[in-house]
């Protein structure tokens, strides 16, 4: 009974080292994942492109503009006295935002009230691309803002009143790296633990090995815990690689235990592989398990938090995150990794993560038997 | 040989969706018996050894291997047999020697123990044992899934289509193979689309559309075969098929390769009667000889 498990773990880890692609992949994932990925899935607004329409020309709107370019946020690419020139460009893709400074910016700063029609200052803001139009908009207000409070040592009529200081507790230079880490690593279990195992179970399908398996005492118990048993240690490898990575290429340490990561990442691969032997029960070619695979954890993904934060959903899409493991296993990782959680702050992440995988390994189990 | 059965069938239907892939099969296989069933693609072959070998259910009627009842006893049933699929199954990418020990451990045994059961075949492919299956020809793999399903020693063995696709001399070692296993003591139920193999088993069933249409040994099938038969030569074969056909007494007429055989109910017409017919229809220069009726002339003659 022993040697027949060892042979069939022996048996899975050789065809898993065999096959041309797998070992250099599951070697290659994790340096793609902390040296590529989080540059690449970076939401930080930097690079502004700002053109200037200065018709006041005076000593304080090139004070203005210098402010704006030395705070790092905008490249300045023109400055004209035109507002269609400036229209054209922003028409053309060329610049994110306009900030017009109109004659009268310079008297308004000393004191006189403009008049009602008259707009000393405008901002425009292309919001094609919506993230960094707001965000860009938001800095360009806060650069203005400050200027002119600089200058009037007071606050004015129709700007801020409160200036809004934010320290970030976490995470102190809202580095986007660091907080996209984690999830990386969740994705590439996902991705890992959700495919391989189906499309290995689907290729003994299509080949019609599992029925000459099947004709022997192996139970089916047997058989595909030696299955998951090489992806499971290519997935711890793949969390600790990673971790040990951002150390060493970034410093970010991990927070908290690395205990705490393991049982959550058992945790997700259960759920994750009993998904996918699921599906492979209910598919006949790896083409179908592939695609019904890459649906669900696409859905997963975007509706997680991964990405955007699950309270921004409307209702329905809360809802579904509720459902997707997705959503438990990346705020735990999160939490681990970037606040040090414990699992005293992360057990009802653990309890819901439990109970999808009861869930799937059961509905798995019972379509296995079905199926024969 | 004995008398005890080893495989018995009794009432076995079988339907996919539609499909009525067998209907009600009866057949009893004795113990140390080569048994071939033996009928064209799609007859439902595969049907029947899937239920035999504990792959699927059938949905109705019983069957038993060894005594041991294909649905009960399942986990027995897979202890005692070897089953060698229609398309080769084994894992492509571990090597010869890799797979046989595979499967010699999950039948909680090693090669070690059972050598002498494989040695004959095997020693024909140890010198590839470190190739991994999938370079193998196609006797080679085979000859391994042979080997594999014989590791364990079972009592009985189930080939599914062994030789189809495979050539001419393999065909015949691989049945000379099985004529020494069987010699063994091992009960051998095999299926083919291949006619002239039923001659090489102890007995036969015929099978088509999923029904049994003809069982015993190759000799009573052949004796039982009711019309007298001819085998008719000549270079046009179209015509002479054609004119023979329509004769009165005339039961069957059809191709066999470069012959075609004329079966001729008990009252009608004899060798000299059937060539002045073809020269009375200007078609000069065939023969026709009285031959012993085959394998395929009974099932044609049933179906």
């Amino acid at each position: 009974m022993i040697a027949m498990w060892k042979y069939l773990l022996k048996k899975e880890f050789k065809q898993y080292l065999r096959d041309p692609g797998m070992p250099r992949m599951t070697l290659m994932f994790p340096f793609l994942i902390i040296l590529v990925f989080p540059f690449a899935a970076n939401m930080e607004v930097r690079n502004i492109k700002l053109a200037m329409v200065d018709t006041d020309h005076s000593e304080q709107s090139g004070l203005l503009m210098e402010k704006c370019a030395s705070s790092g946020y905008f490249e300045i690419v023109d400055v004209t006295a035109s507002p269609e020139k400036a229209q054209e460009m922003m028409d053309r893709g060329k610049i994110d935002a306009i900030l017009t400074i109109n004659a009268g910016f310079a008297r308004m700063l000393e004191g006189s009230v403009p008049a009602e029609d008259a707009i000393p200052l405008g901002i425009k803001v292309n919001t094609v691309n919506g993230t960094r139009g707001s965000i860009g908009s938001q800095y360009l207000n806060a650069c203005i803002s400050s200027y002119i409070m600089s200058k009037k040592g007071g606050s004015i009529p129709g700007s801020a009143q409160i200036e809004v200081r934010e320290t970030y507790l976490f995470n102190r230079f809202q580095d986007y790296k660091l907080f996209m880490i984690p999830a990386l690593i969740v994705i590439a279990i996902t991705m890992m633990c959700g495919f391989l195992p189906a499309l290995n179970i689907v290729s003994e399908k299509e080949k019609g090995t599992i029925e000459q398996m099947n004709v022997t005492p192996v139970n089916k118990f047997a058989f595909i815990v030696c299955k998951m048993i090489p992806y499971v240690a290519v997935a711890f490898f793949m969390v600790f690689s990673c971790l040990l990575l951002a150390k060493i290429v970034f410093g970010y340490g991990c927070a908290g235990s690395l205990l705490d990561i393991s049982i959550f990442t058992l945790a997700h691969i259960i759920v994750m592989a009993s998904f996918g032997l699921l599906v492979s029960n209910y598919s006949e070619n790896a083409q179908q398990a592939m695609f019904i695979i890459w649906f669900f954890s696409m859905v997963f993904m975007l509706i997680s938090g991964i990405f955007t934060p699950v309270d921004s959903m409307p209702g329905w899409a809360k809802l579904v995150s509720y459902a997707n493991p997705l959503t438990y296993y990346a705020d735990a990782m999160r939490g681990i990794v970037l606040k040090g959680s414990s699992l005293a702050d992360t057990w009802v992440d653990l309890v819901c993560l439990l109970g999808i995988g009861g869930l799937t390994t059961t509905w798995a189990v019972l379509s296995y038997h079905k199926t024969n | 040989m004995d008398d005890r059965i080893a495989i018995k069938v009794e009432g076995i239907c079988k339907s996919y969706k539609a499909t009525r892939a067998l209907q009600d099969i009866n057949l009893e296989i004795k113990s140390g018996e080569l048994f071939g069933l033996i009928g064209p693609d799609g007859a439902g072959k595969t049907s029947l050894f899937r239920i035999l070998t504990t792959l699927s259910l059938a949905d109705s009627g019983k069957a038993s291997v060894e005594g041991k009842d294909v649905v009960e006893n399942y986990a027995d049933i897979r202890r005692t047999i070897g089953y060698m699929p229609g398309h080769f199954a084994l894992y492509q990418d571990l090597s010869v020697e890799e797979n046989l020990k595979f499967y010699a451990t999950v039948f909680g045994t090693s090669v070690e123990e059972n050598y002498d059961t494989i040695k004959e075949i095997y020693s024909q492919i140890e010198m590839f044992k470190d190739r991994r299956a999938r370079d193998l020809s196609g006797g080679m793999k085979q000859k391994l899934a042979l080997c594999c399903a014989l590791v364990h020693k079972p009592e009985v063995l189930f080939l599914d289509e062994p030789t189809t696709g495979v050539d001419a001399v393999s065909r015949r070692e691989f049945w000379a193979m099985l004529a020494r296993i069987k010699a063994s003591g091992v009960t051998i139920f095999v299926s083919t689309p291949y006619m002239d193999e039923a001659g090489l088993c102890d007995r036969i069933a015929l099978i088509l559309n999923g029904k049994i249409i003809g069982q015993g040994s190759p000799e009573e099938i052949r004796s039982r075969y009711p019309y007298k038969i001819y085998a008719a030569r000549g270079e046009n074969m179209f015509n002479i098929l054609k004119t023979l056909r329509p004769l009165d007494g005339v039961v069957q007429c059809s191709s066999f390769g470069c012959e075609c055989h004329v079966s001729v109910s008990e009252d009608g017409p004899g060798e000299g009667e059937l060539l002045s017919v073809l020269d009375a229809a200007g078609i000069n220069g065939c023969t026709i000889e009285p031959i012993e009726a085959g394998i395929e002339d009974c099932f044609i003659g049933l179906s």
